[in-house]
């Protein structure tokens, strides 16, 4: 019997259909992969089965029972549950506070923490999660809680499990880890759905997949046997593309970004840089690899003067480069920023006026304090060809575009300057396969032009793949510096994660 | 022995002075803890303070006043949990407002009861003390002279923080003030739970408030409560939104309320003595709750 099937499912949203006639079913047991772009639907759909969103058409039938799932608790007691991308979780509350609360035992009319522990400890134990009962969720690490968020789920007799984009934060280590947890579910008569655009995993875990685009369902159920990674691709995003771009070198130059024994202190007068050292040579991409929080946000920071280190120096060619953001910007350093929303766009400003951000004061854009309104309003619309910013025009607002296509405008914005050095953090983060292709087509581009490129990147195959040299980040040191082609995954992983040094050691006892 | 008599009097009006920024502060616990800002205290303690003057006036018995003064509370309680929950106005400006409202709507009404914009008459208020307990060898003497409302704050207290952290219903709305999302998504009502909250809070600052009118005093004047609901505001900050610290920090405002009152008529200004329980409002905030964190999920909401 099927744990669940989905029918002919519709939403509508004032402009688009977000699902349209979609059909969905799921396989009690299986490990169900859902792809598909971004927008294309998938988490719409999710959202509909876990009572988040009520659908304008169609049906929905779990263990075989039509039913209307009306709220997220609802889905619960239908045995469903999700473990969202962004985690659900009171952080300053212990695990089992945050594992039980709801449906808590109670002895009297007191809550029965003692019981609590121990039944949380005991499920726990019996997925071997090694997380003590009694943390504060603060306190563990990113895959402990989407483990904590599993076991909500779990706890709650779920049997049906949607894990919407779970690998995204996790460490190479952590998703092989939760990987081993789904097969045991899996082992257990349980049925996962696995939303995701990553699809070396999708190969390695999932039974089957369905294809979303644009709302309707390419591809239902369909057996991953005889497909390949580029197969996959080619169904979501609905014609071929160039997965793993790989370019070959038409030679180095020289030096021309030199940093320089970098060390920069948080408030509490710690280290979150510490010496660090850098040369990244001319037509060369020098990729950071590291877990989120090792320094990478201040690295990015002081590479661009938006903070100013404590002691180092940052050069380029033989000249240095101090002072502020602007002063950085002028001397021919691009920025890419991490978190585009926040320091990349400004969201509710047009397209205009954010490709023209930080060199407005050019005189192409400006003269005498006065904006030129018609030289930018052509020049966005140059930009918007060449870069292929899909929009309902230059005036429409940033908040109104696709995430690709907002990372299409800071790229528009930063190598039209023809910058020398270019500071690129998570160019691809939150961005479908097709501009994905796009984006490393373009910095490969820039690469062979010559100029320096620092890449900052959570997603270690678009660093493996992309640079020349890599360098691990660790606690706010390169702990260790690879030439392309030379690291395996699991190697980085372990020096991501500070393991490399002990595991070096004990190479050299044996 | 002048100087310890005097000890014991300002030890025993440190209390008096305490018991309604403790209700107030309490009831702010409550409400932050579930996720609404306690900006509106002002307003629930003036509501209360009036209140309890017209229900005593109005019944001739203090304690029917009392009862008054939490129902004028939570009215204002649950003005504020209509204007945050369900139409999710800014929590800042709601309880700014409703305080501004609450102070000309007080002095509104003494117009139309009383025909007198500045007080209201006198009424039967709360001089209750515990006397059975001044045989009682050295604390005697000042456990004796708190009025009963001291011991009912105690209860008060205990029983807060056993709600807050023992009980199931404490378990889910502190999950609801972290992170309201997830609590809806466990089953949880989020909304009942934040209206509760706030009814609780209404109640207890209300009761704070009729304190004010009913045992410092006998009648209700215009802007009674001169601050003292951002005393408490301050006050549940500074008990990290925990009733047991509650009491702690209130003492601290209330001796600084009681030396005020002491130093009254002496050498100094008393407008400068006046400032003291302010002065050190602004103190605290400054310096005492830099590294104090509001629950996550304050001024957030479950459905949107």
């Amino acid at each position: 019997m099927d744990a669940v099937v989905m029918k002919q499912i519709v939403k509508q949203y004032p402009l688009v259909t977000a699902v349209d006639h979609a059909d969905f079913c799921v396989e009690k047991g299986e490990i169900h992969s859902l792809l598909g772009e971004n927008g294309a639907g998938k988490s719409t759909l999710m959202k509909i089965l876990y009572g988040m969103t009520r659908p304008d058409e169609g049906e929905i039938w779990i263990n075989g029972t039509k039913q209307a799932v009306k709220d997220p608790y609802h889905a619960i007691q239908l045995g469903i549950g999700m473990v969202h991308q962004h985690f659900m979780l009171a952080q300053v509350m212990t695990v089992t506070e945050n594992i039980v609360v709801g449906s808590e035992p109670v002895k009297g009319i007191r809550f029965d923490y003692k019981t609590a522990v121990k039944k949380v400890g005991e499920m726990i134990d019996q997925y071997g999660f090694h997380i003590s009962p009694t943390a504060k969720v603060s306190d563990l690490s990113v895959g402990e809680q989407q483990r904590v968020e599993i076991l909500k789920a779990l706890y709650r007799g779920a049997d049906i499990l949607i894990l919407d984009e779970p690998t995204a934060v996790l460490t190479p280590q952590e998703v092989g880890e939760l990987f081993r947890v789904m097969q045991k579910l899996k082992s257990e008569g349980k049925s996962i759905v696995i939303i995701t655009h990553k699809l070396k995993e999708t190969m390695e875990i999932a039974d089957r997949i369905s294809v979303l685009r644009d709302g309707r369902m390419v591809k239902q159920g369909l057996s991953l046997e005889g497909l390949g990674t580029s197969d996959l691709a080619k169904l979501m995003v609905g014609r071929d593309v160039d997965l793993a771009i790989v370019r070959e070198n038409t030679g180095i130059g020289e030096a021309c970004l030199k940093i320089s024994d970098l060390t920069l202190l948080d408030r509490n007068q710690k280290k979150v840089l510490d010496h660090i050292n850098i040369t990244v040579h001319k037509g060369e991409i020098y990729g950071i690899a590291g877990i989120e929080g090792n320094g990478q946000t201040e690295l990015i920071e002081t590479l661009t003067g938006l903070r100013k280190p404590e002691e180092g120096s940052i050069t380029k060619g033989k000249e240095t480069i101090d002072g502020d953001a602007k002063h950085f910007l002028r001397n021919g350093v691009g920025h890419i920023p991490e978190d585009r929303m926040t320091r990349g766009l400004i969201m509710d400003m047009s397209i205009e006026e954010n490709i023209i951000l930080g060199y407005h004061q050019n005189s192409r854009f400006s003269d005498k304090g006065l904006l030129k309104i018609k030289d930018i309003q052509a020049y966005s619309e140059k930009m918007s060809d060449t870069y292929k910013i899909k929009s309902s025009g230059t005036k429409a607002l940033v908040r109104s575009l696709s995430g690709g296509n907002q990372q299409k405008v800071v790229i528009a914005r930063v190598f039209s300057e023809d910058p020398d050095i270019i500071i690129v953090a998570q160019p691809t983060r939150g961005v479908d396969v097709g501009a994905m292709e796009y984006i490393h087509n373009k910095l490969l581009d820039l690469r062979d032009e010559g100029k320096a490129i620092l890449l900052i990147s959570a997603d270690l195959d678009e660093v493996r793949c992309l640079s020349d040299r890599i360098g691990v980040i660790y606690d706010g040191k390169i702990e260790k510096e690879f030439r392309a082609g030379q690291a395996s995954e699991t190697e980085l992983g372990l020096w991501m994660t500070g393991g490399g040094r002990g595991e070096e050691g004990k190479q050299v006892e044996t | 022995m002048d100087f310890l008599h005097s000890l014991d009097s300002i030890l025993v009006s440190t209390i008096v002075m305490s018991i309604p920024l403790v209700f107030a502060a309490v009831g702010g616990v409550f409400s932050v803890r579930s996720g609404i800002m306690a900006l509106g205290l002002e307003s629930m303690m003036m509501v209360g303070a009036f209140f309890g003057v017209a229900g005593s006036y109005f019944f001739h018995n203090a304690w029917i006043g009392f009862l008054c003064g939490m129902a004028g509370g939570m009215l204002i309680g649950i003005l504020h949990g209509l204007l945050s929950v369900r139409y999710k106005v800014n929590q800042v400006i709601s309880g700014i407002g409703l305080n501004l409202l609450a102070l000309a709507a007080t002095t509104l009404l003494m117009q139309l009861l009383w025909n007198n914009r500045g007080n209201s008459p006198q009424v039967a208020s709360v001089q209750t003390t515990a006397g059975f307990l001044l045989g009682i060898p050295m604390v005697g003497p000042i456990l004796g002279k708190l009025s009963v409302n001291a011991y009912i704050m105690a209860l008060m207290v205990l029983v807060s923080w056993f709600a807050l952290f023992k009980t199931r219903f404490g378990l889910r709305l502190r999950m609801v003030g972290e992170n309201p999302k997830a609590a809806a998504t466990m089953g949880i009502r989020v909304h009942k739970i934040k209206y509760i909250a706030v009814l609780i809070c209404g109640m207890l600052a209300g009761f704070g408030g009729a304190f004010l009118s009913l045992n410092h005093m006998d009648m209700f004047v215009r802007d009674m409560t001169a601050g003292r609901g951002y005393i408490a505001v301050a006050v549940a900050i500074l008990s990290r939104y925990n009733p047991a610290g509650v009491i702690v920090c209130a003492l601290l405002f209330g001796f600084c309320d009681a030396l005020q009152i002491y130093f009254q008529g002496g050498a100094v200004p008393t407008q400068l003595i006046q400032m003291l329980p302010y002065l050190v409002t602004l103190l605290v905030l400054t310096i005492g709750v830099k590294h104090i964190k509001a629950p996550e999920g304050v001024g957030k909401y479950d459905d949107e």
